[in-house]
């Protein structure tokens, strides 16, 4: 219950003062240039990797980003690009109808 | 993204891993601060990467705890060019050989111009400067330097006034000035001939004029020698009188030379230094000590260094450190006297025309004293004593 108070918190703070929704809420902020680049800033690490699929551990849920001829062009902690011809960016929420 | 030419300066590596968890591994990498790139996948099992050549050290240390295996594919960047450089020494020999050559090179003399010389003077200053080793092919700096060139043309050559040497690049250009004989004016206006001072006649040359005192006669300073008017009275012609009149003249000189002389020599006992001069640091490269002689003075000739058209801040340092003696001349009496007539008659010498002849000479009085020799000289001169003074209109008349 506290949690989702502190999320209510942050919701609503984030909404009155203006402030982005990603930095304030942790959630991820994916940048797409066209379809050869995903730019994903605030994951939680790789999951799974091929030159097809790439699955990505959220905060909440994963992220599945499918194309091909995939290439990391740098990875770091929290960042991922990614280069490719990329098809779906697919949400994948471990348990459907928790928080948004 | 960071920038890739740090990466390059610092080397990197392509890395292959294989096995299973390769993205838990790379979770580990990315996690622990070591930045990967250009991740690729290569089948099920297999991904490569490339990663900083100083991360590369760590790498090991991860994957033991994984269960992947590593290998590393290839390497660039540049401390793999740098090693390369040095394993293929000859090409990094060839380009030191090339700009050591070239700086050779530049410090060479490739050309003498001679200017404003006529062909035969031309011919002369050649030679001369090939007495000197100032030849095409030799290196500038150990050759003299401009002054020295300069100076030893002007005395060793006649017919030189002057000589302008330059060095310019790798070629010197000798700008020459030859003496030119000036022609003697035409005297037109008509003029006289009289004596410049009290002489008796010896002998005569007239050119023009009508010669008015005889040999043997004794003149006075001024007095009328050869005129320039003649012809009977009322018909007058005026010409310029020309000629020489000898005549025997008198001269009195007083000498004064000391008995005991210290001077300061060199007494040929010299050392060389050589040294580069690098900005302010002089780097010592042959003659190493202080002189053992007593007394000394130094000569410095410093020489830059050119590399093509431009002065390198490095210069060629050559000391010549040379001995200096204290020497005292003594005379004898005899010898003093000697010397003092000697002395006596350079000096007259240096007071007459070049065409004057020391006819004789007489000791007048001679006092040694307080060391010195003290010589009163009468000299007995023959020496050409007319000079011209132009008829004036007024005088005439």
């Amino acid at each position: 219950m506290a949690k989702k108070w502190g999320q209510r918190v942050r919701n609503w703070m984030a909404e009155k003062m203006d402030l982005p929704q990603d930095v304030m809420m942790d959630l991820p902020r994916i940048t797409m240039i066209g379809q050869i680049h995903v730019y994903v800033e605030n994951h939680r690490g790789l999951l799974a990797f091929t030159d097809k699929e790439l699955r990505l551990l959220l905060k909440q849920g994963q992220l599945l980003i499918k194309g091909q001829s995939f290439v990391i062009k740098t990875i770091l902690p929290e960042e991922i690009l990614l280069e490719g011809k990329i098809d779906q960016v697919i949400y994948i929420n471990d348990n459907p109808g928790g928080t948004k | 993204m960071k920038n890739q030419w740090t990466e390059f300066l610092y080397g990197r590596v392509t890395v292959k891993v294989s096995g299973k968890g390769i993205e838990r591994f790379l979770n580990v990498l990315t996690r622990n601060g070591l930045h990967i790139w250009h991740v690729k996948r290569h089948g099920t099992e297999t991904i490569t990467f490339k990663m900083r050549l100083r991360d590369a050290k760590n790498i090991r240390h991860y994957a033991r705890k994984s269960e992947c295996s590593i290998s590393f594919l290839r390497r660039s960047g540049m401390p793999f060019l740098i090693k390369r450089l040095f394993k293929n020494s000859g090409f990094l020999l060839g380009a030191g050989m090339f700009l050591l050559i070239l700086l050779f090179l530049s410090n060479v003399i490739w050309g003498i111009e001679i200017n404003g010389a006529k062909p035969e003077t031309e011919y002369q200053i050649r030679k001369e400067l090939d007495k000197m080793g100032v030849k095409v092919g030799k290196v500038q700096f150990l050759v003299d330097n401009v002054e020295g060139i300069q100076r030893r043309l002007t005395n060793n050559i006649g017919e030189l006034t002057w000589v302008g040497v330059e060095l310019k690049g790798t070629t010197f250009h000798l700008q020459v000035v030859e003496k030119n004989e000036p022609k003697k004016p035409e005297l037109l206006s008509p003029q006289n001939l009289i004596a410049k001072k009290k002489a008796i006649i010896v002998n005569m040359f007239v050119e023009t004029g009508q010669a008015v005192v005889e040999k043997n006669d004794h003149v006075e300073a001024g007095q009328l020698l050869v005129a320039g008017e003649f012809g009977p009275e009322g018909k007058t012609e005026l010409v310029a009188a020309k000629g020489k009149v000898w005549g025997e003249t008198w001269y009195k000189s007083h000498v004064v030379l000391p008995i005991v002389t210290n001077f300061k020599v060199y007494n040929g006992k010299e050392k060389q230094k050589y040294s580069i001069l690098l900005g302010k640091l002089e780097v010592p490269v042959w003659g190493f000590g202080k002189p053992e002689f007593k007394k000394y003075e130094t000569e410095k000739d410093v020489r830059k260094i050119h590399f093509l058209k431009w002065d390198l801040p490095i210069s060629y340092i050559n000391k010549t450190v040379r001995e200096r003696e204290e020497f005292t001349r003594t005379y004898t009496n005899k010898e003093a006297e000697q010397m003092a007539l000697e002395l006596a008659e350079k000096e007259i010498k240096s007071h007459l025309n070049e065409d004057a002849i020391i006819k004789d000479e007489k000791i007048l009085q001679k006092v040694i004293k307080n060391g010195k020799v003290i010589l009163d000289i009468h000299f007995k001169i023959i020496e050409n004593i007319a000079v011209g003074q132009p008829i004036s209109k007024e005088t005439q008349e």
